[in-house]
């Protein structure tokens, strides 16, 4: 290394211990998770876990985009869709397997993200966020109108997978709940794994400059509208490897649920949860998000209310709750949005952070006394 | 030939109603500098007060907008005082987020209440049309384009001629100085914002005898606000008011000529084709 | 020899003429000192050379090359950079980062672009800072956080706009010494300035602009002495 160690200031070395301490701890946590199918048998259990895993990598395809390069595209459900649909469609009425079909996907995904960067990313901002919405509602509406191939508003049911071989293994047995586990922590881990490696990056550099001032990185020698697209291609295409799976797993897919802005909400909810832009955001964000949903479709939350005594339940009341409340899995997404966005702007880690930097202070470098002038949070 | 008269002519009726939901979110956008994403759940909430008001106490829609105006005026004013003030200086995409989930709020509310089923407000006069000039139009529409035309010319007056009016005009134009010019920013804000709510709400009111009434109706009009908006050039009033009768012709055009389920895809077609090439709208000077 | 040259340059922004056949040719290794009265089209002809506007007429050659229509990241990689009036730290990142951001124009490899950085915050004496968010520096730190992100990116010619606004006197001079050891590295700059009496110290050859027009080049005797400047700065000039 051509810098010594002791050469940089002590906070950066200290950076860099913590980030190979939570990869430890990742793959710590990774080991255990690989074990869980042999010792839980709860089909429910792993459907819980596997829905986790598609909000991990809905929400790291998201934060390549979203969080490191700062183009808040709310129409990611595009890239979602366009990768559930391709391989569906290739498998039902071409008998493609999946595993080839994913690679299509992939393919059908970086078409729309140039189409969708070459248009978009002309304008910044909000200008931006709006043209991803209209896009991706074209491309509902276009799912929703052009029956002969997507089957319209009915959408596709999947009939069954084919058999699949991995090395000497043969995976037959795609009703039961493992392979889909396996399959989907992998797809968790590498949509983190490619978060960590563009942090580590040239990528990465170019990203968060333009992210933090456009003009700035572009008078640095970053051309804005090759690096977006570049991001923007990457996100595509780990948005619909994670499409493709949910497909395949769900085993139904239509324009609303695959294409529909709730979904496009829904994969920046989990970044703004954790906290945007950083590696690990996404996953605290699903560990929020995923056993709240679960919470709310079992009822927790009204029987909870009941066991307490809170709330009779066979009051008005309470059999309202009880009947509506197990549907409201949106309307807590859109309470949790809006008290994010006011109470703790960096998500559970900015949060977490702030939190630890009040109490030990020394941990932290003490801002100059020119800080007061215009800090980030008084100079966006 | 008459049928294209006909559409257009329907176009521009239905225009000039999508022309208050614009001019509601331009003037918000202008004074506040906010992207109101939940503007068309705003609407659908005037939709449903006017559905309630005219099951329950048997008003007509359209004289019902003189209890939804004040209301939504009070909805909005709130809206604007517990959450917009908190986020004006934080980054636009905050802003951008705190009012998709407002949006979401709303319309998952209204449908913990009222369920998703589709409501249809049923007035003696729904489906009868007027003949015009060789043309037939249906009535609520006419009543609704009467009353829009109304609301519009006063809103200009208001604008225009009160001091009130001018210190929205000041806001909207410069923050800053209008400030120091002793105007009273933060009241002009929430003024702008219940003013805004209650165009959207009226604009709900005055579509619910001729649309259907479900939670997820706002969307659509959060995204044609959108569009009429950029394509009259953000803040500007009379831009707006252009903007929703091009989009209700267009939309009423695309629907005769392509397919009645197509007709949004060419809005946003629109949209974007506006986005990239006049960013600034048809009517606006280009900034920089 | 001639590093920049700007031929009859013109830039409209609608009737307005920000810039209006302005010529003015910098040599190697020179500083060239850019002054005039607010809003007579400086920054404008910076935004003209580094390539974020393009110019309305007239032509900007840079090593004997034409930049007409080079977006601003090709102009840099050809050796160009530049500082902003306001500054524009990438306030999220560390100081090192900043800097590394500027050092990756040159190099893919992210080992080499630290130690290149390490070394310009160092020559700017910020290395200690190296850690700090660049959002939380003071505006004198920032203005050195510019010119060493500028320099990362190994330019042979350096634009720097007003890298001494709102600093105090000593930060001021810890900022033309700077400019005269860079200019002693051999780096060419063209610096814009409103303290005159820096600008005279630190200039080789002065160009001032007025109302987007250039109103007199010379050497900083001549221009201190030439009635047109005089007049143009009345009260500016006299009182910095």
């Amino acid at each position: 290394m051509a810098i010594r160690v002791n050469d940089l200031p002590r906070a950066l070395t200290r950076s860099r211990r913590s980030t190979l301490f939570s990869f430890a701890a990742v793959a710590a946590v990774a080991l255990v998770l690989l074990l869980v199918p042999r010792a839980v048998q709860s089909p429910y259990l792993l459907h819980v876990m596997i829905l986790f895993f598609l909000a991990v990598s809905m929400g790291e395809s998201w934060n390549v985009i979203g969080g490191y390069t700062g183009q808040y595209s709310l129409g990611h459900a595009a890239y979602f869709g366009t990768g559930a649909y391709t391989t569906l469609m290739l498998l039902q009425y071409r008998h493609i397997a999946p595993w080839w079909g994913a690679w299509a996907a992939v393919g059908a995904a970086l078409v729309v993200a140039l189409v969708i960067g070459s248009i978009c990313f002309r304008l910044r901002g909000p200008y931006f966020t709006l043209a991803s919405i209209a896009v991706a509602e074209i491309i509902r509406l276009i799912a929703l109108n052009w029956k002969p191939v997507t089957n319209g508003a009915e959408g596709i049911l999947l009939m069954d997978i084919p058999p699949l071989k991995i090395g000497g293994m043969l995976v037959t047995d795609w009703l039961s709940k493992a392979p889909f586990y396996y399959i989907g922590l992998v797809l968790a881990l590498v949509t983190l794994l490619v978060n960590y490696l563009v942090g580590r990056s040239k990528l990465g550099y170019c990203f968060q400059a333009i992210r933090e001032d456009q003009d700035a990185a572009h008078s640095l020698g970053i051309n804005p509208a090759f690096y977006k697209n570049v991001a923007l291609a990457i996100s595509a295409v780990f948005t619909a490897l994670t499409g493709a799976f949910y497909g395949l797993y769900i085993g139904f897919i239509d324009p609303h649920t695959v294409l529909g802005i709730d979904l496009s909400v829904e994969m920046v909810l989990i970044c703004i949860i954790g906290g945007i832009g950083t590696n690990l955001g996404p996953v605290v964000g699903a560990l929020v998000l995923v056993p709240l949903s679960e919470a709310l479709r079992a009822n927790l939350l009204a029987r909870l209310l009941f066991s307490a005594g809170l709330l009779d339940e066979t009051s008005r009341a309470g059999a309202f709750l009880k009947e509506n409340l197990a549907h409201a899995h949106v309307l807590i997404y859109g309470i949790l949005v809006v008290l994010v966005i006011l109470f703790m702007p960096d998500g559970v880690l900015g949060f977490a952070k702030k939190l630890l930097a009040r109490r030990s202070p020394g941990r932290v470098p003490s801002p100059s006394p020119g800080a007061v002038l215009g800090g980030p949070d008084a100079n966006p | 030939m008459i049928v294209f008269l006909q559409s257009v002519l329907s176009g521009v009726l239905i225009g000039g109603v999508y022309a208050l939901v614009g001019i509601g979110l331009t003037i918000i956008f202008g004074v506040m500098r906010v992207i109101n994403f939940a503007h068309g759940e705003l609407v659908m909430i005037g939709m449903y007060l006017t559905w309630i008001i005219f099951t329950g106490l048997a008003i007509d829609p359209f004289v019902s907008i003189l209890i939804s105006i004040p209301a939504m005026f009070a909805v909005g004013a709130l809206i604007q005082k517990t959450l917009i003030n908190r986020v004006l200086g934080a980054l636009p995409e905050n802003q951008i987020l705190l009012t998709v989930g407002l949006g979401l709020v709303l319309s998952n509310l209204v449908m913990l209440f009222f369920t998703s089923d589709y409501r249809i407000l049923t007035t003696s006069y729904s489906s009868s049309t007027l003949r015009l000039a060789g043309l037939s139009v249906s009535t609520p529409l006419a009543i609704s384009f009467a009353i829009t035309s109304a609301i519009t010319a006063l809103l200009y007056w208001f604008l225009l001629k009160t001091d009130t009016g001018q210190g929205i005009r000041a806001t909207a134009q410069d923050r800053d100085a209008a400030q120091l010019m002793g105007i009273n920013v933060k009241r002009m804000s929430l003024l702008a914002f219940g003013i805004g709510a209650a165009l959207a709400g009226t604009a709900g009111a005055l579509i619910s005898p001729t649309y259907y009434i479900f939670p997820q109706v706002g969307g659509v009009f959060t995204l044609k606000a959108f569009v009429i908006v950029v394509l009259g050039g953000m803040g500007s009033v009379l831009g707006a008011t252009l903007g929703g009768v091009i989009i209700g012709v267009t939309e009423s055009l695309a629907a005769v000529y392509i397919s009645a389920g197509m007709k949004e895809l060419f809005v946003y077609v629109l949209f974007l084709i506006v986005l990239l090439f006049r960013p600034a709208g048809l009517l606006g000077r280009s900034r920089v | 020899m001639q590093i920049l040259e700007i031929r009859h340059l013109f830039k409209f922004f609608g009737g307005l003429a920000a810039n209006a056949d302005v010529s003015f040719s910098v040599e190697k290794g020179m500083i060239m000192g850019l002054i005039g009265p607010n809003g007579s089209g400086k920054t404008t002809l910076f935004n003209c050379i580094t390539g974020y506007y393009p110019p309305s007429k007239g032509e900007v050659v840079f090593k004997g090359q034409r930049l007409h229509g080079l977006q601003p990241d090709r102009v840099c990689k050809l050796g160009m950079a530049r500082t902003w009036q306001k500054v524009r730290p990438l306030a999220k990142l560390n100081v090192l980062d900043n800097v590394m951001v500027g050092a990756l124009a040159r190099t893919n490899s992210l080992k080499v672009a630290r130690q290149a950085a390490m070394e310009q915050l160092e020559l700017v004496r910020m290395a200690h800072r190296a850690a700090m968010l660049a959002g939380g520096l003071s505006i004198g730190e920032r203005n050195k956080l510019e010119v060493s992100r500028g320099l990362a990116t190994r330019p042979e010619l350096l634009l720097l706009d007003e890298v001494m606004g709102g600093l105090n006197p000593a930060e001021s001079d810890e900022i033309i010494q700077l400019i005269l050891e860079i200019k002693a590295r051999g780096f060419t700059q063209i610096v814009i300035e409103h303290d005159m009496k820096a600008i005279m110290r630190i200039s080789d050859r002065i160009v001032c602009l007025n109302t987007g027009e250039k109103l007199a080049e010379g050497s900083p005797q001549e221009i201190v002495h030439n009635p047109d400047v005089i007049t143009a700065y009345l009260g500016d000039a006299q009182v910095a």
